[in-house]
């Protein structure tokens, strides 16, 4: 089997997850910064209701790929995107789409912390409030829900009113799962969410996940693959821009079918 | 899309609008300011401006006097700025910055940098000028320095922090003392950022009238004895453009004109010096 | 040579500079201290006379010997203050579109001129205030506003837009200050947005907010402090100003009585009288120098420690 991906009629090995169950598929997507380009024609489909992980060296392409589900790049002059990806059946690149609407249905934690500037309810309810309006009791029960589910809610139930800055790294990160997930989107988007947290923190958060993934559909680009062979049920192999194989998880792991998936996985590059 | 959503986007359109609208008000009203300034005053430029002292009102004349005034005063000033601020901007990155001494010359030395110049002119007079019965140059240059120091001191301490400590570790590992390692490395390497903060100091002074109204007073004549009251082209501006003399007016605008486009030089200068050293 | 000797070879000169970079940065502190003790020590006679009078009287005149500096002070302070209040939202308008709205081609030569601007000397605003603004401002705002409230002298209006009609006043004083403060302040506040890392906006509009929610509920806020700093900062640039305001605020020493009507500022009396004056005269207008600074050290120190406590 070829594994050139240098050349013009590469083609990606994809074992798709059954039709029916899709909520998200990319089709032929390229990316570019400025002149130029990151991503060379990415099939990727996302099941719904399950961990979908993004796995590749760095400046393989993976973040930039997540960065394309919500259009988060929109926001860079210069950036642009081609191909279609399909939401529910309807193609989110296409210019008349509103990307703030989108944005409300495709969530997004991102690699640092973020917390804002507010209390640790505020942060949650930041979301929330731009998007409908509640009463004070819906709210407090909608904050509590969505920090119950971040695994959070223990650790901060007495502290509720002071700033979101003042939380460990760990326990930012998971309050930035909350904010996303009190929007109740449809996608949760994580780019490498536990780079920048200790074993313990990690440990949390992958639990969280766990548990999120019976409402919400995941997509996680990580750069651990044992996190990546522990929490999801697929798996991209992406390598300079492309998709090289996606598949089950498991089989991807124990039988790639493409020789450079076996040599990233068995550590022999990357 | 929900009429909420609507009402959201709605807002944030006109948020955006109600920000370029500012963005125009305030770019009008500098436009304007800029328009006025070189209408008024490129009329009156000419040879004789460079060639010919200023005059009394109705008879032909130039700023010569004051331009070479402000070139003489500006100059010392800067040779004191450079050398008190790149000192001092060392000891505090180098030396001494991190002691409590340290910090309250930091601060001390921001409050000098913000306060108000006429404050300045009034120490030097009294330094200066009161016990030494006489206007002067020499206390107008003091003057300016005293403005200018500040900002080489900050811009010096600012541009040798972002130097490397692999730079001053190397330079000591090699069995430098710290004076040579400062001198021959670390200097060096900032050369451009200390040039820049010069250029910086240079470009506030040229233009500040406050502190030399009670220093260096004005002079209508030629001297170059800075021990003597000196012209100025911020004080010829100050004292034509309150008289009631037309030509005097017409020439308190080439003195506008002719220190803006001197400052805008000089910024010019140091952006592209500080591009050319940060781009590559 | 013994080995000893090498490790303790020192150049001679290490100790002499440390000690000339030392002095250095000590005379810097000098100076300040300087200007502190001498214009207290030059506006005792005038302090220790007048006592408390000095801050509240509004008469100034230098034929009696009678000084008291309440106009000036209150001048000083309502005109930096009415400048603020005009170029405070402008500014952070400037800043927002620039940073956040305005695409490359059009925001980088923009804050690039906004910089420029920034450099040009005040005496260049006092001049075009003195020249153009002045008599624009007396036949297009001040005549016409006097001639309709004319038969009905009493009401509130007519009370705000009393004064001379010459449009040299508070109100076009604040005008002309105003617009030197701006390309300063907008610069500023343009640093201050920079500073924010990409990943807070990007969170902000991934949680599907709209610009205008992102910059009100996240930005802002997460640059308050140093927002505050950058308004101390025009705030003292305003308060030590000279050459904008001496041209165009009138200068009469007593309290201002309307919007319109001519007023002064410490720094336009000490520019306008300090070289005439003697005895008496002298010491207070070094005493209202002491004044000045004493009001902007106080906002400049507000504004350092506010700046520098908003760290990333």
């Amino acid at each position: 089997m070829s594994t050139d991906t240098t050349s013009p009629d590469f083609k990606s090995v994809i074992t798709p997850p059954p039709a029916d169950s899709l909520i998200l598929e990319a089709r032929g997507v390229s990316f570019f910064y400025g002149t130029h380009q990151a991503l060379f024609g990415v099939d990727m489909p996302v099941r719904k209701n399950a961990i979908t992980a993004l796995i590749g060296p760095s400046g393989c392409g993976k973040s930039t790929l997540l960065r394309i589900f919500n259009r988060i790049y929109d926001l860079y002059p210069g950036q642009h995107a081609e191909g279609e990806i399909l939401l529910d059946g309807e193609n989110i690149l296409a210019p008349r789409v509103d990307v703030t609407a989108l944005r409300a249905r495709v969530g997004m934690v991102f690699q640092k912390p973020t917390p804002f500037p507010m209390s640790i309810y505020d942060n949650v309810a930041y979301g929330v409030r731009l998007h409908q309006s509640k009463s004070k009791s819906e709210m407090d029960e909608l904050v509590e829900t969505s920090l119950r589910r971040a695994a959070l809610w223990d650790e901060v139930k007495d502290k509720l009113h002071k700033s979101g800055l003042g939380l460990s790294g760990g326990q930012q990160q998971r309050l930035c799962v909350a904010r996303g997930i009190a929007v109740n989107p449809e996608i949760l988007l994580l780019d490498e969410p536990a780079s920048a947290l200790d074993p313990v923190s990690t440990a949390k958060l992958e639990d969280t996940l766990e548990e999120l993934k019976r409402d919400y559909t995941i997509v996680i680009v990580t750069h651990n693959l044992q996190q990546a062979a522990r929490l999801s049920d697929y798996t991209g192999f992406m390598f300079l821009g492309k998709m090289i194989e996606f598949g089950p998880t498991e089989e991807l792991f124990v039988k790639p079918k493409v020789d450079k998936t076996g040599d990233y996985i068995g550590g022999r590059f990357g | 899309m929900s009429a909420r959503l609507i009402r959201r986007k709605l807002a944030s359109q006109i948020f955006m609008v109600v920000c370029g609208i500012a963005t125009l008000i305030a770019l009008t009203a500098l436009v304007l300011i800029l328009y006025t300034l070189v209408t008024r005053g490129i009329g009156g430029l000419n040879l004789e401006i460079f060639t010919q002292d200023t005059p009394a009102p109705g008879s032909p004349g130039g700023l010569r006097n004051t331009i070479v005034g402000s070139v003489m005063m500006c100059g010392v000033a800067m040779i004191v700025a450079l050398v008190v601020g790149v000192l001092s901007g060392t000891w505090l990155a180098e030396i001494g910055g991190d002691t409590p001494y340290g910090h309250a010359v930091r601060f001390l030395n921001d409050v000098l940098l913000s306060a108000p110049s006429i404050l300045v002119g009034l120490f030097v007079y009294q330094m200066l000028v009161e016990p030494f019965h006489g206007y002067s140059g020499w206390a107008g240059a003091v003057a300016l320095a005293i403005l200018a120091t500040p900002i080489v001191t900050r811009t010096t301490e600012d541009i040798l922090n972002l130097q490397p400590n692999a730079l001053r570790e190397a330079g000591m590992a090699l069995g430098g003392s710290q004076f040579i390692t400062i001198r021959k490395v670390i200097w060096k390497a900032a050369g451009t950022g200390l040039l820049t903060g010069g250029l910086l100091g240079f470009a506030r002074i040229s233009g500040e009238t406050a502190p030399l109204l009670f220093t260096s007073l004005g002079n209508n004549f030629l001297d170059l004895d800075m021990s003597h009251r000196m012209g100025a082209l911020p004080i010829a501006m100050y004292n034509f453009a309150l008289s009631p003399y037309d030509d005097w007016n017409k020439l308190a605008w080439v003195a506008a004109l002719l220190v803006a486009l001197a400052v805008l030089a000089v910024n010019i200068l140091g952006r592209w010096l500080a591009r050319d050293k940060s781009g590559h | 040579m013994s080995e000893e000797k090498i490790l303790h070879k020192s150049d001679p000169f290490d100790p002499v500079f440390r000690y000339v970079a030392f002095a250095a940065a000590t005379l810097l502190m000098a100076v300040l201290g300087g200007i502190v003790v001498s214009l207290l020590i030059g506006g005792w006679p005038a302090l220790s006379k007048f006592g408390l009078n000095f801050f509240i009287s509004t008469t100034w005149n230098p034929v009696t010997d009678v000084y008291g500096g309440a106009g000036p002070i209150v001048g000083t302070i309502v005109s930096s203050l009415l400048a603020l209040a005009m170029a405070l939202p402008i500014a952070i308008g400037i800043a927002v579109f620039l940073t956040q709205f305005a695409p490359k081609f059009i925001s980088q030569p923009l804050s690039i001129a906004v910089e420029l601007l920034a450099g040009i000397p005040s005496i260049v605003y006092g001049m075009c205030g003195l020249f153009v603004l002045a008599p624009v401002f007396a036949a297009k705002v001040q005549l016409p506003l006097v001639m309709a409230l004319s038969n009905n002298p009493d009401s509130f209006w007519a009370k705000l837009v009393y004064g001379v009609p010459n449009g040299a006043n508070i109100f076009t004083a604040s005008l002309i200050l105003a617009i030197m403060i701006l390309p300063y302040m907008s610069a500023v506040f343009r640093e201050l947005f920079r500073s924010i890392p990409p990943q807070v906006r990007e969170a902000a509009f991934g949680v599907g907010a709209t610009p205008f929610e992102v910059i009100t509920g996240v930005i802002i806020p997460y640059v308050k402090k140093g927002m505050v700093g950058v308004v101390m900062l025009g705030l003292g640039r305003a308060l030590g100003e000279t050459m904008a305001v001496t041209f165009i605020i009138g200068n009469s020493h007593g309290f201002p009585k309307s919007l319109f009507d001519s007023g002064s500022t410490i720094a336009s009396t000490i520019a306008n009288e300090f070289n005439e004056a003697s005895g008496l005269h002298t010491s207070a207008l070094l005493a209202l120098g002491l004044v000045l600074f004493l009001i902007t050290f106080a906002v400049l120190a507000l504004a350092r420690a506010l700046l520098s406590s908003q760290r990333y």
